[in-house]
């Protein structure tokens, strides 16, 4: 009979030897064949919309590069980053990933993501102004998808309703707090005329441009001071509390819905390709887009920003099938007819010119074209921990709005996270 | 989370066996240990280690891509000057001061109507029973949202009696009362507790007072509450230490932000957004060690104080 200790040997030694078997079995190979391809993974946020999407695009790769296997996974946006983080401490990013220009610096600057000038990807189909956003010193970290720019949207069928004329896009900050005042009174506060706009950090960062600031230096601190971040936060201080903009409360029980998409208020600013969802949540016939406001006409401190990125892992072992991937997934016009204006209007002209636009995409579309004399370059890629910052800037604005914060209070408490993060990531 | 294994290992050490002959001890210690082995790889492999790792980064700056940086008792100084982290201190601790108690006489009060002999009981204590069930769920958390938001069930009833607060998950001074009402309605786990414990409580004491006179309030303070004293000071231990460590529904109502205007930023909340949202594990595992050591200390005064109001049988008082 074999012996307790014997026994405990024998499982231990085949445990070991296993593990070490396996260890061997890693394939040598970085390219893959037709009959022996390579996987790599890849992953994605987004709704189910975009899920079939993607899986729609990922067929076509694979039908069109049979040396290569794409293993897709993806899950919704907050989770996506928390998930992110775990995989990046302990070394296992997936090969390739749609990204968020707010997380570039993030992992980009920790040398978590592929320098992808140093692979073949063609961007010579890219607006010029736009590849330095995925830039950080003078290394490639991400390649635009497609393009996204603010606006403000408003419902005319529910303007029309009330009586009231739809704004044609050039109005100062004052007309287009007289005209959320309108919508508000003539409604009898049946519908709002917006949410605070002076909440919305993109809103905060386009008005600094219209006055020539830039959000952050290039060294990584704040463009801006306690007094002009003062001046913003006070453009709506009359408003707040009246039928102009939508109290704090209604606010807190309509998420994860906006305001605008929960037909609870009249405008809404925020980028252009939330068009298809705002339709969905608002069950509206028709939305349209204007530029958003500015003191200066001949300043809107617009840009396009890239809706998001393609990025590869710097610890990736198929660097060249990564590459080809990303390619595919910015340049290919089929990939954009897959797509339409879900991810943004594709950034990449081949793409662009490949897809047919119709409808609600094409109305995103022409909005894009209607500012691009306005267009300024796309600032840098936000500073590290921009994503809490931007999460902070949304938190205490609303308590601003609850009454809890005077604007004094509210700037302190915003700069002090601030300069406590920009410290702390230094 | 840390009790519970520390609960255990006294346990077994009060119950050392009589002394035997060496030889079969020897024996008798390695079976034990053998059985153990499962348990106790898991233990040291999944708690012990992550707690040692989590005590050294709490002395770190540590964002998840570059190696820890050591910069001493910084993070625990830096706690004290966080608004946001005095906040979620004092949402906390009303929690727990309010929502404790409140629990442990909701869990009580229906033990106590629960133990009576009446026809279906069995169906009344499941019934009672199964809110704690689901209670610490998901799905409950959000069906709570809806039940308190605007035009739902609660603002409808309160608004029949003329009393308009609106929707509570909005309202950033209704959100703790909501949070509390949550924790009161999972009373099921102390009152099963309870109810054991009142079972245990010789009738005969009760008829000796009802000879003498003794009224239901009095036969309450001077024979239940003492007779149950073991039991409800469990009840009281176990329940503080879970509430300071409530994160599920809050996580839930809240969307993961602790609003509106950070009204339900609970401690482990606060600890999870700075550690997973903005990267900050040096600082998380700093708040961590913080919970553990006031839990503690907590846990000891209970123990300290419980002296002059346990009766444990046998004891000469």
């Amino acid at each position: 009979m074999i012996s307790r200790r014997n026994f405990l040997t024998t499982i231990a030694v085949g445990t070991v030897s296993a593990a070490v078997m396996a260890g061997c079995g890693q394939p040598a190979a970085k390219t893959g064949t037709a009959e022996n391809p390579v996987t790599i993974n890849y992953t994605w946020w987004g709704n189910d919309d975009r899920a079939e999407r993607t899986r729609k695009a990922i067929a076509l790769f694979e039908s069109k590069n049979p040396d290569i296997k794409v293993n897709g996974n993806f899950t919704d946006f907050a989770g996506y980053w928390q998930k992110r983080a775990t995989e990046a401490a302990g070394g296992g990013l997936p090969d390739v990933m749609q990204w968020d220009l707010s997380y570039l610096r993030d992992y980009g600057q920790r040398n978590q993501l592929l320098d992808l000038s140093t692979v073949k990807i063609d961007t010579s189909n890219f607006d010029k102004s736009l590849l330095p956003s995925g830039q950080i010193r003078g290394k490639t970290y991400g390649i635009p998808t497609s393009t996204n720019a603010f606006a403000v949207y408003y419902d005319p069928a529910k303007l029309a309703s009330l009586g009231i004329v739809e704004p044609d896009g050039t109005w100062t900050y004052k007309e287009f707090n007289a005209f959320m005042t309108e919508v508000g009174t003539k409604s009898n506060g049946a519908l709002y005329g917006g949410g605070d706009y002076t909440s919305v950090w993109w809103m905060f960062n386009i008005w600094l441009r219209q006055n020539n600031i830039e959000a952050f230096t290039e060294d990584g601190k704040l463009g801006f001071t306690k007094d002009d971040l003062k001046k913003w936060w006070n453009l709506t201080a009359d408003l707040r509390g009246t039928p102009a903009i939508i109290p704090e409360e209604r606010v807190a029980q309509l998420t994860p819905k906006s305001p605008f998409g929960a037909n609870a208020a009249a405008t809404e600013v925020t980028w252009d390709n939330f068009m298809a969802g705002y339709l969905k949540d608002s069950g509206a016939k028709e939305l349209k887009l204007v530029p958003v406001p500015s003191d200066d006409p001949a300043n809107l401190g617009l840009f396009l920003k890239p809706s998001m990125l393609m990025v590869a892992s710097a610890k990736t072992q198929y660097k060249d099938a990564a590459a080809r991937f990303i390619d595919f997934m910015v340049n290919d016009p089929e990939v954009g007819q897959i797509f339409k204006t879900s991810r943004g209007v594709p950034a990449s002209k081949t793409q662009r010119d490949g897809t047919t636009f119709e409808g609600t995409d094409k109305s995103v579309v022409d909005y894009e074209k209607s500012i691009e004399k306005y267009l300024k370059d796309a600032p840098e890629p936000p500073i590290v921990g921009f994503g809490t910052l931007e999460a902070s800037f949304k938190r205490i604005s609303s308590e601003l709005n609850y009454g809890k914060v005077s604007i004094d209070g509210a700037v302190d408490a915003w700069f002090k996270e601030a300069e406590d993060l920009i410290k702390q990531n230094a | 989370m840390t009790q519970s294994p520390t609960l255990s290992r006294r346990s077994t050490s009060s119950t050392t066996p009589l002394p035997r002959k060496p030889r079969q001890r020897g024996a008798d210690t390695r079976a034990g240990y053998t059985f153990l082995l499962p348990w106790l790889l898991g233990f040291i492999a999944l708690t012990v280690g992550p707690m040692i790792s989590s005590l050294y980064l709490s002395f770190t700056n540590y964002n998840l891509f570059e190696p820890p940086k050591w910069i001493g008792l910084d993070n625990y100084t830096t706690l004290f000057q966080d608004e946001r982290f005095l906040q979620s201190v004092g949402v906390t601790l009303s929690y727990v001061v309010f929502g404790t108690p409140l629990k442990l006489a909701a869990a009580l009060a229906i033990a106590m109507l629960l133990n009576s002999k009446r026809r279906g009981q069995g169906f009344y204590r499941s019934a009672f029973y199964a809110p704690s069930l689901i209670g610490a769920s998901v799905s409950i958390a959000i069906v709570w949202k809806a039940i308190f938001g605007d035009s739902g069930p609660v603002d409808q009833g309160l608004s029949f009696f003329g009393i308009n607060l609106g929707g509570w998950v909005g309202n950033p001074d209704m959100t703790m009362p909501m949070m509390i009402l949550l924790t009161v309605w999972q009373f099921g786990a102390p009152m099963v507790i309870f109810l054991a414990g009142l079972k245990q409580i010789p009738g005969e004491l009760y008829e000796a007072a009802s000879m003498d006179g003794a009224g239901p309030v009095r036969k309450f303070f001077n024979i239940t509450w003492p007779m149950l004293s073991p039991v409800i000071f469990f009840n009281l231990l176990m329940e503080t230490i879970h509430a300071f460590q409530i994160f599920a529904s809050a996580y839930i109502i809240s969307n993961g932000e602790g609003g509106p205007a950070d009204s339900t930023l609970f401690y482990t909340l606060y600890l999870y957004l700075r550690g997973f949202s903005d990267f900050r594990m040096g600082y998380a595992s700093a708040m961590a060690w913080l919970l553990v050591i006031v839990v503690g200390i907590i846990t000891l005064i209970f123990f300290r104080t419980s002296k002059s109001w346990v009766h444990y049988s046998g004891d000469s008082k």
